[in-house]
């Protein structure tokens, strides 16, 4: 993104343009970029597949706020026995034919 | 060859930093008895300024223009055999440059350097994360007549200001210029400290240091 | 005649019409044109951002349904560091402040990167590094990258072994300058890839080569080579960043498969960005702080379009301050951050900011 101070940079970018990370599924949009190259339009076309949703839902907070608690894949506000962190990853792994790294370490320690 | 393709041969081989053909115009020039003069100003000089312009686009890099440099200074040094001693070059102006102290970022403050001196100046470079007492004294000792001060960091930048003051009380800030750059650097910024000039780019600080030398 | 209260380069207000603002954005579009050899953008582009500049409101944004990915780099300096680095000294760890950006700002990736940033200094460290990444990878679910710069300079005279070309070329030392910065390009190469190895072993998602080329084109050189070996021999996303809008000719004839790097602008960097194996490219326009921030979005988006077009991996273009037509200034103003995010979305296509 780059320099800037907190509410001048990632703050006013993610006001105006942002997907909205865990809050809706900008990081499962992110994980298809990020994994298999994708670009925006296909990430979000496979997402939302995936999820049985609108391209346009993927960034409705209302929507993915119910969905992930619903799926368990990390909810953004703080919800008791919800899965967090590395739980989270490798439900979010499972559900988009993913190998994140961490998870794949975790499940190679469990052996 | 009419003079003005002469010119035209003169800057020509300047962009293209081919010394021989630079030494070779240069040589013709002195043979059609051209005043060596005009042929710098209107041929080498030109090329010069193309060449600085390329490599603000970055169509031409570092190296090459150290060699078109080099091309120009060795066709001067065939031109300037027959000019009248009052008439030889003269270096453009003496510079004292470096980072300010606390900052290490030096790559852009070598390359404004490096430029001025194939513009003609003499130039001190003090590298980088220079204690500011130490602009004062070197431009003492060589007499400068240009400052140039860089700075990357907004906490760097204060310094620019500080040596300012420095300079006053020294009392040598009425006999020199003074330049800042760097990339927080501002046009705002060089108002409000009181600095004589401030330059976006290489390019752009050597044609500051040319305006503030010619007054 | 009315008008519209908009920003320089450097931050401070400016009063322009709408035909001044019309102006810049041709002169804008036609100066990335005319330097990166590309398309000018459209007159139909040029009215949307003329209009986008004319408008009152304090705070734009995309349409609904064009929201790109978000990537922060800088780690999150930001945060918890000093001036220097836009920071606002909040006194939070690392990890904790990663979680505030992941939790509170709504980032959809995120890295962990030591505060020196470079990748020289990280080596000696790395098993406190990767201890971090380890830790910050259980509390997060967002993708992972660790994010350090190349920073070539650091391997010269004073801080490192090799000679300073930026001693050596105003010597006209060319052959000595070249050959010590080809030198230390092998050992920036190296810290590279022993770096981003020792991040995949202990589970991060990706490795992000941040401000590229920022020492120019051998320093862009050691970035592809470590590249292509880290996609070769790990699972890693890559990102490379680039520092400046041309790669700078610091050396000036070396190539990657074949083309020559120096003077390269965003839409052929990408392509060699993509050949080398990298997954996300980061193109940087500069900003003019002598320009209207119209004149600096309009060329801005005109560059991060032909890369978007040119690109076949996602693009995530930087929009910092003094890159992306955002002003270079401390307190970047939030009216010029959010148009020069949009104009990079919309009309830049940028799979990402």
């Amino acid at each position: 993104m780059g320099s800037g101070d907190p509410f001048g940079m990632p703050v006013s970018h993610s006001l105006a343009s942002g997907m909205g990370g865990i809050r809706t599924a900008g990081d499962l949009v992110a994980r298809m970029q990020l994994h298999r190259k994708m670009r925006l339009p296909e990430a979000k076309a496979f997402v939302a597949a995936k999820l049985g949703l609108s391209p346009v839902e993927l960034s409705d907070e209302v929507v993915m706020r119910e969905l992930r608690e619903e799926l368990d894949i990390g909810v953004i506000t703080s919800v008791p026995g919800a899965s967090k962190a590395l739980a989270a990853k490798a439900r979010i792994g499972r559900l988009l034919d993913l190998k994140i790294n961490s998870v794949e370490i975790l499940k190679e320690k469990m052996k | 060859m009419t003079q003005q393709e002469l010119f035209d041969a003169a800057k020509a081989a300047v962009v293209a930093a081919d010394e021989d053909q630079a030494v070779a115009v240069a040589q013709e020039a002195v043979a059609m008895g051209l005043d060596p003069v005009r042929v710098i100003a209107e041929g080498f000089t030109p090329g010069m300024r193309e060449v600085g312009d390329l490599f603000e686009r970055g169509t031409m890099f570092l190296p090459e223009v150290i060699i078109a440099s080099e091309a120009m200074v060795a066709a001067v040094a065939v031109l300037e055999a027959h000019l009248p001693a009052d008439k030889k070059e003269k270096k453009a102006g003496v510079v004292v440059i470096g980072t300010i102290e606390g900052d290490v970022h030096d790559i852009g403050k070598g390359i404004v350097a490096t430029l001025m001196r194939v513009y003609g100046f003499e130039v001190h470079d003090l590298g980088r994360d220079v204690p500011l007492v130490s602009y004062v004294q070197k431009a003492r000792e060589v007499d400068a007549t240009i400052i140039g001060s860089s700075a990357l960091m907004t906490t760097t930048m204060m310094g620019q200001k500080t040596l300012e003051k420095l300079l006053k009380e020294a009392d040598i800030r009425d006999r020199v210029r003074t330049m800042v750059g760097g990339a927080v650097v501002t046009q705002y910024w060089a108002d409000k400290i009181g600095a004589d000039a401030y330059a976006e780019n290489a390019q752009e600080a050597v044609q500051k240091a040319l305006e503030l030398v010619a007054g | 005649m009315t008008t519209i209260r908009t920003r320089m380069g450097d931050g401070h207000a400016v009063e322009m019409t709408a035909d001044e603002i019309r102006s810049d954005v041709v002169a804008g579009t036609e100066d990335a044109a005319d330097r990166g050899r590309i398309p000018a953008l459209t007159e139909q582009e040029c009215d949307w951002l003329v209009e986008l500049f004319c408008r009152s409101d304090r705070v734009v944004g995309v349409d609904q349904g064009h929201e790109v990915v978000l990537t922060d780099d800088g780690s999150v300096n930001a945060l918890y560091g000093a001036q220097s680095s836009s920071g606002v000294g909040v006194p939070v760890s690392r990890e904790m402040g990663i979680r505030v950006y992941e939790r509170a700002f709504c980032m959809d990736s995120m890295e962990v990167g030591h505060p020196d940033y470079s990748f020289k200094p990280v080596r000696p460290i790395v098993a406190l590094e990767q201890q971090a990444m380890e830790s910050t990878l259980l509390s997060t679910i967002v993708p992972m990258y660790y994010g350090a710069m190349p920073n070539l300079a650091l391997y010269a005279r004073p801080d490192g072994p090799f000679p300073n070309p930026a001693d050596l070329l105003p010597m006209g030392k060319i052959d000595e300058a070249r050959a010590a910065q080809e030198e230390a390009g092998e050992y920036c190469f190296r810290d590279m890839v022993y770096v981003a190895k020792k991040m995949w072993e202990v589970g991060a998602d990706g490795i992000n080569f941040d401000t590229t080329a920022s020492a120019g084109d051998v320093e862009f050189l050691a970035t592809l080579r470590a590249v292509e070996q880290v996609a070769g021999s790990t699972g890693l996303t890559i990102e490379v960043g680039m520092a400046a809008e041309f790669v700078l000719g610091m050396h000036g004839k070396v190539a990657y498969q074949g083309t020559r790097l120096a003077g390269l602008y965003p839409h052929e960097q990408v392509k060699l960005v993509e050949a080398a194996g990298a997954h996300v490219f980061g193109p940087v326009v500069n900003t003019n702080t002598r320009r209207s921030t119209a004149w600096n979005v309009s060329r801005a988006a005109t560059f991060v379009k032909a890369c978007s077009e040119a690109a076949t991996i996602p693009v995530h273009a930087n929009v910092g301050i003094g890159v992306g037509g955002v002003p270079m200034c401390e307190t970047p103003p939030v009216s010029m951050v959010t148009r020069a995010g949009v104009a990079m979305v919309e009309i830049g296509k940028a799979d990402g900011l």
